[in-house]
């Protein structure tokens, strides 16, 4: 009785300190977001004094941030930006994974390596010819010029094949015998029951796509042009101390991030902690 | 696994047959039949091709020219003398030094904390671990830009609220300037950089601490081996395929993912003190328009963190025998 007891107490105190180490990091975590949301909706004279919650919520800095950069234009970009970049990422790396898992031909490891290859290859190494390129093409300035560079993500090509991988030959094999063509089996037969990893890439695609900053940087110029990261960073140099406005700023740009993870962080988190950082 | 291979053996064989006879009759179809799978990669070969092998090359050819990215103007030959140049650029060498730093300095957010974290919150009920899991890992999907943005109000010398804190909680004489100290600056960044990894790396302790069977644990027990000897003895080996990986990714994109920090929040200064290789590049190709030095600069940076990932690669093969 003794025994057990203590046994207990020990039990609860070390569960406890695991509590507060946890409630720790989550607070670090999370603060800065709550700090940005809590400033963007404090009024002018608040923003310097650390209260912790606003007395006057006040939407105004978001109006001014809203009303001094072509918010909605740039919003527009990055919406069509990440969707665009997203389904064709998504599209072609379903052909390629099923090509790998489909078939075996000549070279299918030696490409399959080059794939897996060019996550040593880092954006700033390729980035001069590239923009010669898009600067010659006259696509500086232009949706195009930001969506057609990033239409293959190898990351997406090599967890889509592990995906195909597990998927059971028996049933192709059986549409193949019902006389289907290999695209309808991809499409009638593979596509459906992989819906679930697919969608969780392609959520992983869009979030990437979307706070994408580097490309951007490079190949546009005018905020009307670019997308909403690139936006927030040159309204943050312009406006050195409108703290109120630019953490609205900061918010808006961040929002369709979080609702996607607020809806769906379970997928959200599995999805990169399988697949690592790329 | 074993039902799918098990059954299409057993379907394989008959059709086999017949298709061996069509082979035959159909000569052309089947021969363009081949050809498919290339068909159906054929997006993915272009565009790496295009986008990110062709680039390659070109840089590579582009560290021997001198160039100043303008259209109009002619490349020239220089050979190795930018190779030269930038070597023995005092630049360079903070650069190096400060890649090292980003490198040393994120790996206590990327494997120290999240692994003694890890290992302390192990058995953690369902239902608290799924909410911690939701909370620590959101800073991973904020983009750069506005994590940049957050953190330089917060840690602002004089209105932002840590140097505030700071200032009640231990009476600091003055505030300190987190991004305008050349003391202070590449810690500030090399933290911000962690900060968006820990919870990350946690998850991904967390996930490989599960995998572990728990019946070494139990034995480990009987033998009356202590928390500490089951840690070291254990629980250490069995994540080390674990530990690896994360080495290597943050060994080879610390600097990388700090390039977005430095650009926004720095541009490499006080001084260069926050300068890392990337961001010399950077400052090479698109403010001083020396395209001969950006090159010969990416082409060592490419072969340098290849060699270490190679070595990486290896390392990782020879510890897999702990995956059981």
């Amino acid at each position: 009785m003794h025994l057990t007891s203590a046994r207990r107490n020990k039990l609860s105190a070390s569960t406890i300190s695991k509590h507060a180490v946890l409630v720790a990091l989550s607070f670090l975590a999370i603060f800065p977001l709550y700090w940005m949301i809590v400033t963007s909706l404090k009024s002018e004279g608040e923003i310097f004094n650390a209260s912790l919650l606003p007395h006057h919520w006040t939407f105004d800095h978001y109006k001014m941030a809203w009303d001094s950069i072509p918010m909605a234009r740039m919003l527009g970009n990055s919406i069509g930006v990440s969707l665009l970049q997203t389904i064709c990422q998504v599209v072609t790396s379903i052909l390629a994974a099923y090509a790998f898992t489909r078939w075996d031909f000549r070279g299918s490891s030696l490409i399959y390596g080059l794939i897996g290859l060019t996550w040593l290859v880092p954006f700033q190494v390729i980035m001069i010819p590239n923009y010669v390129v898009i600067s010659n093409f006259g696509w500086r300035d232009t949706l195009t010029g930001l969506i057609v560079p990033n239409i293959v993500s190898a990351f997406a090509v090599m967890q889509l094949y592990n995906a195909f991988k597990s998927f059971p030959k028996a049933l192709i094999e059986a549409a193949r015998l019902d006389g289907a063509s290999d695209w309808s089996i991809l499409w009638r037969t593979v596509f459906p029951n992989l819906k679930a990893s697919i969608a969780s890439i392609g959520i992983l695609l869009f979030i990437t796509s979307w706070n994408d900053y580097f490309w951007p940087l490079l190949v546009t110029t005018k905020m009307e042009h670019s997308t909403i990261q690139k936006g927030l960073q040159m309204f943050m140099s312009s406006e050195m101390n409108l703290w109120g406005p630019l953490m609205a700023a900061t918010t808006i740009a961040s929002l369709p991030v979080l609702i996607l993870y607020l809806l769906l962080q379970r997928q959200i988190i599995d999805s990169f902690v399988k697949g690592g950082l790329r | 696994m074993n039902y799918d291979s098990a059954a299409a053996t057993g379907t394989l064989s008959q059709p086999k047959a017949k298709l061996r006879a069509k082979k035959e009759r159909q000569a052309l179809p089947v021969r363009l039949a081949k050809l498919k799978p290339y068909l159906y990669l054929l997006p993915v070969m272009l565009s790496i091709a295009y986008w990110i092998y062709r680039p390659l090359i070109q840089t590579f050819r582009l560290s021997f020219y001198e160039w100043n990215l303008l259209p109009t103007s002619a490349e020239k030959y220089v050979g190795m003398k930018n190779f030269r140049n930038i070597v023995t650029l005092p630049e360079m060498g903070t650069a190096l030094l400060n890649t090292l730093i980003y490198t040393v300095g994120v790996i206590p957010f990327a494997l120290i904390i999240p692994i003694a974290i890890a290992i302390m919150t192990d058995n953690i009920g369902k239902r608290s671990k799924n909410m911690y899991r939701a909370l620590i890992f959101l800073p991973m999907i904020m983009a750069p830009v506005a994590v940049s943005s957050v953190w330089r109000w917060i840690m602002h010398p004089t209105n932002g609220i840590l140097n505030q804190t700071l200032q009640s909680w231990f009476g600091l004489a003055e505030p300190i300037r987190f991004f305008s100290d050349a003391k202070w600056a590449i810690w500030s960044i090399t933290f911000i950089t962690g900060w968006k990894l820990i919870g990350f790396s946690t998850l991904i302790f967390s996930a490989a601490m599960t995998g572990i069977n728990r019946e070494y644990y139990e034995a480990a027990k009987i033998d009356r081996a202590s928390r500490w000897q089951i840690v070291r003895h254990i629980t250490l080996p069995l994540l080390s395929p674990t530990i690896l990986f994360m080495t290597m990714l943050s060994t080879l994109f610390a600097s990388e993912w700090s390039f977005s920090y430095v650009n926004v929040l720095t541009q490499g200064g006080p001084l260069g003190s926050t300068t890392n290789i990337y961001y010399l590049l950077w400052k090479y190709g698109f403010q001083t328009f020396s395209v001969g030095w950006s090159s010969a600069a990416a082409v060592l940076i490419f072969i340098g963190f290849g060699i270490i990932a190679l070595g990486f690669m290896k390392l990782t093969r020879k510890l897999s025998f702990f995956d059981d």
